[in-house]
């Protein structure tokens, strides 16, 4: 049985032109899309200039759409109907780009612009107000005196707390769902995925009624770095177990067919292997934490001295010191917020591009 | 000669081994590992105490009234404003941060050449590093004054629309600035677990769409996100959840106010649990009203609880599909 297919079909069909995609468009498509691409930004700018709106809004109401339907013309003259829902997504697509840009560099932008004050002044940088701290500082008080020196100690001696209580109990933690392996792993992950989800200030809170309400301890660095130590712990615990992972099974059944005990196992020859991603897990876990603010508001209140002790006095640190400044009303004190800020961000950049070259290292080894 | 078969299988996974410093060993790993519900029953225990005196002391009302007047004999307190506040705020950050971290994950995975999509992925997890005390400053200083005029303009253009009534004529501290500022959050973490999930769409499945003559529109339609689907859900509900607990970013651009914000999102005053606790906490008058800053903090343990780990489900669901 033959088909006979429709002859008016056939000769429908041999009329079309094929398009083929891969050759240069025909000169009249490139001057629609080059009309498309400049006609909305030179109506924009034009009324830019000659309108009082304000950028960001002419930007989304009228640019974006303008560029919407330029793009669809052209969209329309170059792949036909199809290319109307391409072009949508397409530019909106780079406008969302364009505005997490701008976003981003907004703030980094102004952090270094306004931070610089605090930091850079007549008389070049000013390391006093790295290592000063804010004892008879009120804010009319000139930059030239005090600085963020006690903040500076008290985050560090905070997050060191934290540390030293969240890395052995994170890794153990990760230890028991890749080494260990008991019944309750489905469990344990449940619940490290959970506390990763509890809110900084609820930690707070919870440190606040345990140990301080009760009496136990004073708002203290003690208490802020317990705080921080449970934002801090599945953190810790989630990055270690992807990086315990990734070590290969041969190694521990080589050195179990060797004759160690599973403990030898994992403390001499599964953790030595995954050093440098350890190191990456407890970096990451410090840059979780060392921007929350919420917590110490609540454990560790604040101070204008050095505080060392850190079981009984309450101690400043970089962020609860950005926040208390912000609340001043005076140019002054904003400025030192400003400069805290950028030295918080530096601190937290570093951190991350450490964790980012170690753990491209990791990766590099294991292939 | 064949040797005895008395020997024991051992599965060498799982098996409890009989050398004592290994017990040793196993058990304080073990011990070590519940640390983590340790601390979550002990949040819901204690705060939920307080909860429960909170509860017992101003009945339901304490859920379903907006009122903080403490001090008086009669102390009446109610956080639904507050409650309400957190979900209207979160909402407004949604519905900016949705379309906005799809596009742009869409963007990294299917249009950026392979450079621009590199330093993308850069920006974003950037984005994710900023503390949010940080982006509080910001969105104090840079945010707040341009974007009182946007609502100014549209509330001048658009004021019949119920929600950009404004009738105070004040734009300062609104629920849309707060929100702006949650989207802000929610945007990296939303778009770096898209951006995974839709970056494992298999290749032969873009191909073939491609092959039968699939735009970007259809094949994303018909391909690309009902694959990521799941996965795209699960990043919004933990973008949710980080924004339901957000308290610093917000107390600096958010006029806190014991009444019920409805809908006028660009009117100034709202609300939301987590600065209510930061901004009442430097002046509470005793155990009372402390007690009654706890119970609120248990709500918002419960429901960002709740959020974080239907996301974690969703997400650990699609991840072990697509394996």
């Amino acid at each position: 049985m033959t088909q006979v297919l429709d002859r008016e079909r056939i000769a429908e069909w041999s009329q079309q032109e094929p398009q083929r995609p891969w050759t240069r468009k025909p000169v009249h498509l490139q001057v629609w899309i080059a009309l498309a691409a400049l006609l909305p930004a030179v109506i924009v700018a034009l009324m830019f200039t000659y309108t009082d709106l304000p950028g960001p809004v002419l930007m989304v109401v009228v640019y974006l759409p303008l560029q919407l339907v330029a793009s669809g013309f052209a969209a329309l003259a170059t792949k036909g109907r199809q290319g109307i829902a391409d072009s949508v997504i397409i530019v909106n697509a780079i406008g969302a780009t364009l505005f997490s840009f701008i976003i981003l560099f907004s703030v980094l932008g102004s952090l270094i612009f306004r931070g610089f004050e605090a930091l850079w002044g007549d008389d070049g940088f000013r390391s006093s107000f790295l290592v000063q701290n804010n004892v008879y500082i009120n804010p009319s008080t000139p930059l030239e005196y005090g600085g963020l020196g006690h903040a500076v100690i008290g985050t560090l001696i905070i997050v060191l707390i934290a540390s030293v209580i969240a890395v052995p109990i994170g890794i153990a933690t990760a230890i028991y769902i890749t080494e260990v392996r008991g019944r309750a792993v489905p469990y344990v992950r449940f619940f490290v995925q959970a506390m990763s989800g509890v809110p900084s200030i609820v930690a707070g809170l919870f440190i606040l009624t345990v140990l301080i309400v009760s009496g136990a301890i004073g708002q203290s660095a003690f208490a802020g770095g317990l705080a921080y130590a449970i934002l801090m712990l599945p953190t810790v615990a989630r990055t270690a177990e992807e990086v315990l992972r990734l070590i290969p099974e041969d190694l521990r059944t080589g050195a179990l067919a060797l004759g160690s005990t599973r403990a030898r196992v994992v403390l001499r020859v599964v953790i030595p292997a995954a050093k440098t991603g350890i190191i990456t897990a407890i970096i990451l876990g410090v840059a979780r934490v060392i921007g929350e603010t919420a917590p110490l508001l609540l454990t560790s209140l604040k101070s204008d001295q050095t505080v060392l002790n850190p079981l009984s006095d309450p101690i400043a640190a970089l962020p609860t010191y950005i926040f208390d400044n912000v609340a001043l009303p005076y140019p002054g004190a904003v400025t030192r917020a400003w400069g805290a800020a950028l030295v918080l961000m530096i601190i937290v950049l570093i951190l991350f591009t450490i964790a980012r070259i170690l753990g491209r290292d990791r990766l590099n080894k294991s292939r | 000669m064949s040797m005895p078969r008395t020997e024991v299988r051992r599965d060498l996974k799982s098996a409890a081994t009989s050398h004592k410093g290994d017990r040793v060993f196993n058990r304080s790993i073990t011990a070590a590992a519940f640390t983590a519900l340790v601390v979550l029953a002990g949040i819901a225990i204690f705060l939920g105490l307080s909860a429960v005196e909170a509860l017992r002391t101003q009945g339901l009302d304490f859920l379903f009234t907006t009122e903080w007047s403490v001090e008086q004999e009669d102390p009446k307190a109610g956080i639904w404003g507050m409650l309400y506040g957190s979900v209207l705020l979160s909402a407004i950050g949604l519905v900016i941060a949705i379309p906005a971290s799809l596009l742009l994950s869409v963007f990294i995975v299917f249009l950026a050449p392979r450079r621009l999509a590199k330093v993308m992925t850069n920006v974003v997890d950037l984005m994710a590093a900023i503390p949010s005390v940080i982006l509080g400053l910001w969105a104090f200083y840079l945010l707040n004054p341009p974007a009182e005029e946007w609502q100014f303009l549209l509330n001048k253009y658009l004021g019949w629309i119920p929600i950009f009534q404004n009738e105070s004529g004040n734009f300062n501290g609104t629920p849309f600035i707060a929100g702006f500022v949650l989207a802000i959050m929610m945007i990296p973490i939303i778009t770096s677990v898209s951006r995974e999930v839709l970056g494992r769409t298999p290749p032969d499945l873009i191909n073939a769409a491609e092959a039968l003559g699939c735009s970007l529109w259809t094949m994303l339609r018909y391909v690309a996100l009902p694959y990521g689907r799941g996965g795209i859900v699960g990043g919004i509900m933990l973008g949710l959840g980080r924004a339901l607990g957000e308290t610093i970013a917000i107390f600096f651009v958010l006029k806190l106010i014991f009444e019920t914000n409805w809908y006028n999102i660009i009117e100034s005053g709202g609300g939301s649990v987590a600065t209510l606790i930061v901004a009442t906490f430097g002046e509470v008058s005793g155990p009372y009203e402390l007690n009654l800053l706890l119970a609120a903090g248990f709500f918002l343990f419960v429901g960002t609880l709740v959020v974080n780990v239907i996301a974690n489900l969703i997400v650990q669901r699609t991840g072990r599909m697509q394996r």
